[in-house]
């Protein structure tokens, strides 16, 4: 077998990543901070024997986040015999974390779904982690393509731009800030918000969560969100929250769909336009002559919905819907004047 | 278009995590192999393979090394052996986010009807929620689509490979009956479907939205081998050299537009919320309603006649007449 040979690349981050994961991984006892720093390749050979090692401590600070970032959480536990003395702090990854659980498998057509699944969100926000993902689950070395699936082509949309850093978040349980705009006053207001989920209904991405302003669970909608999403913090710290039980995300995400079960529209659509075909196959209840009902969860967006296909629908109930519909009107005409 | 990624250094180090899954003491691979496996780039699957035979753990609690033949890696060949007692052999799990992101990526394909079977995804979360580790949960929920449509019998044509016929509602708002089309490819944007299908009249593929479309039926008519072998451009809208350019602003609840229109060039900031940037539009009179609908979130700076066509559109729809109209026009 050749030998190592000098090669063209330095020592990088990646190989660092790597060589602080291999030696965690299978160091029983775990290792202090002090003997990480002096023994894996890539903090070595900066390593100070007695002096300020501060700037290497935040480099193994920021490599521990880069290897959350990939799913892998490197623990710290304080030796029993060492009592509460931090300095003994061991570092280790637990074997049981980090493997593919040995007696899961996937078929060709379930990687190729994942695949798939994957791809529709390429150039969206969650890219980077469903590719790496996929970059993964391809060392199960199952090959092949399924023909069920060829001629698709998925696209999930996120135009929001606060859709990352929301999902983010919510994964790391980080109390967020952020301006948002009351779409019926169009008054801004700085909401803080313990996120637990985003969601998307009709085409439009809400954040439901814990509103630490109004004290209840709420939903935004991201394209309401008129500032960057900021991290809360408290001192220096960053605050997070513990994440709710899986029940009462489901009941916040209950309510909404019951809220929006309980709102109906009247409308007089007319037949074998744009909007007929539109709206022909979400039309609930019994139909009469050209009048129709339809459920709608956000009155607004329902405006904005309808006002695409201002001839051919005219809005029967509920008053405000009309009004929406024709107030926007009139200010795009004033805007365009 | 390239399936490739490009890669930082956090994907470098995920790349080498899953190489090593793959290779230590297994099969041998060519280069080849594993581009096309990972999607990666040739030179990116030889430095990770270079930089994992790099890795030194023999100041800290192992003796021993991960060796790769460099002649072979020359010729185009991989393996992978180790010699520490124990290493890295094992293929890792995924992160709460990646496990997140897929599941929400398999939600959205279950949404598409006739797609996937709801038992084969079910069955994926399931392994993706095994993956997930205990005390995470997903971060993203996409509904599934209510909308039935002709999707399934599409598939199934295109499954067969023979051409459909259906009832379409152009966008003049003229409905062709029993029209012909040869299935190529789904595409769904969001919640719009579109079917890229070749017009045998026109010649041409075209992008057909499914929810214009009614009576979808397949026909015996086997697909021709010039729709085989069209090429289908990502663009739903192919820009024409008489398109008209149209500067838009928008504020955030109208930032769906700089994605619904390629724009010309990147999108400026105006304040801290507000967007401008230009289009390209073939007929500036199908503005107005695309504009209008957002009810001021959006609008034209530039040129005059296509402001004026989104005032006409609102105006017309509150009944009134446009201030340039004629007061004598009939």
């Amino acid at each position: 077998m050749a030998s190592k040979q000098e090669d063209d690349f330095d020592l990088g981050k990646p190989e660092r990543l790597f060589n602080l994961t291999c030696t965690l991984l299978y160091a029983t006892e775990g290792l202090t901070k002090k003997a990480i720093l002096q023994t894996v390749r890539g903090y070595d050979n900066e390593y100070k024997e007695g002096g300020n090692n501060s700037t290497l401590e935040r480099k193994f600070e920021r490599d521990k986040e880069s290897l959350r970032d990939v799913g892998i959480r490197i623990e710290t536990e304080i030796p029993a015999h060492e009592d509460e003395n931090n300095q003994a702090s061991v570092y280790k990854i637990k074997p049981e974390s980090f493997s593919w659980p040995e007696d899961v498998k996937l078929t060709p057509k379930q990687l190729a779904l994942l695949n798939l699944a994957a791809q529709a969100w390429a150039g969206g926000s969650l890219s980077t982690e469903a590719s790496r993902g996929i970059t993964k689950l391809r060392a199960l070395g199952v090959v092949g393509q399924s023909s069920d699936i060829i001629g698709i082509s998925p696209k999930i949309h996120t135009f929001e731009p606060s859709f990352k850093d929301l999902e983010f978040a919510i994964a790391e349980s980080q109390v967020v800030n952020f301006d948002y705009r009351n779409p019926e006053s169009g008054e801004i207001t700085t909401r803080i918000l313990q996120p637990w989920i985003l969601r998307q209904i009709e085409g439009q991405w809400l954040v439901l969560g814990f509103d630490e302003f109004r004290n209840e669970p709420r939903n935004f909608m991201l394209r309401r969100i008129v500032s960057p999403v900021s991290q809360a913090k408290e001192g220096r710290d960053l605050r997070t929250f513990e994440a709710p039980a899986k029940e009462i995300v489901e009941s916040g995400i209950a309510s909404l769909t019951e809220h929006a079960m309980g709102q109906v529209a009247l409308l007089n659509i007319t037949p074998n336009t744009e909007a007929w075909f539109r709206y022909e196959l979400d039309l609930v209840g019994s139909r009469k002559d050209n009048l129709h009902r339809l459920n709608y969860f956000d009155v607004y967006v329902l405006a904005e919905q309808l006002r695409e296909y201002a001839d051919q629908i005219e809005v029967l109930e509920p008053k405000k819907l009309a009004d929406l519909v024709a107030d926007g009107f009139r200010k795009v005409a004033e805007l365009h004047v | 278009m390239s399936n490739e990624q490009k890669l930082d250094d956090t994907d470098r180090f995920n790349l080498m995590l899953a190489l090593t899954g793959l290779l230590v003491d297994g099969e041998e691979y060519t280069v080849e192999e594993l581009v096309s496996h990972f999607k990666v780039p040739e030179k990116e699957i030889v430095k990770a393979v270079k930089m994992i035979s790099y890795t030194d753990l023999m100041k800290s609690n192992q003796d021993g090394s991960y060796q790769v033949n460099y002649d072979d890696l020359k010729d185009g060949f991989v393996s992978i052996k180790y010699t520490f007692s124990k290493a890295v052999d094992e293929v890792p799990r995924l992160s709460s986010r990646q496990a997140s992101a897929l599941a929400a990526g398999l939600v959205y394909l279950r949404s598409l009807p006739g797609l996937v079977e709801n038992s084969e995804i079910e069955e994926l979360q399931r392994i993706l929620a095994v993956e997930n580790e205990p005390g995470n949960r997903n971060t993203v929920l996409i509904e599934n689509g209510k909308r039935d449509s002709d999707l399934v019998l599409i598939r199934e044509a295109m499954s067969s490979g023979v051409s459909i016929t259906c009832d379409y509602l152009n966008l003049r708002g003229e409905t062709t009956i029993n029209r012909l089309l040869e299935p190529l490819r789904i595409d769904s944007h969001g919640e719009v479907i579109y079917l890229r299908a070749r017009c045998p009249t026109n010649q041409a593929v075209r992008s057909f939205r499914l929810d214009r479309m009614r009576n979808a039926k397949p026909t015996n008519t086997v697909i021709s081998q010039q729709a085989l072998s069209a090429e289908l451009v990502e663009e739903i809208y192919t820009a024409n050299e008489t398109d008209t350019v149209v500067t838009l602003e928008v504020d955030p609840e109208a930032y769906s537009l700089i994605f619904d229109f390629k724009p010309v060039e990147e999108p400026e900031s105006v304040t801290k919320t507000i967007k401008r940037f230009k289009i390209s539009v073939g007929d500036v009179r199908n503005l107005g309603r695309v504009i209008a609908r957002f009810g001021g979130s959006a609008r034209v700076v530039s040129p005059e006649i296509a402001r004026q066509s989104v005032r006409d559109f609102a105006l017309n729809a509150l009944g009134e007449r446009s201030s340039t109209t004629p007061k004598d026009a009939e």
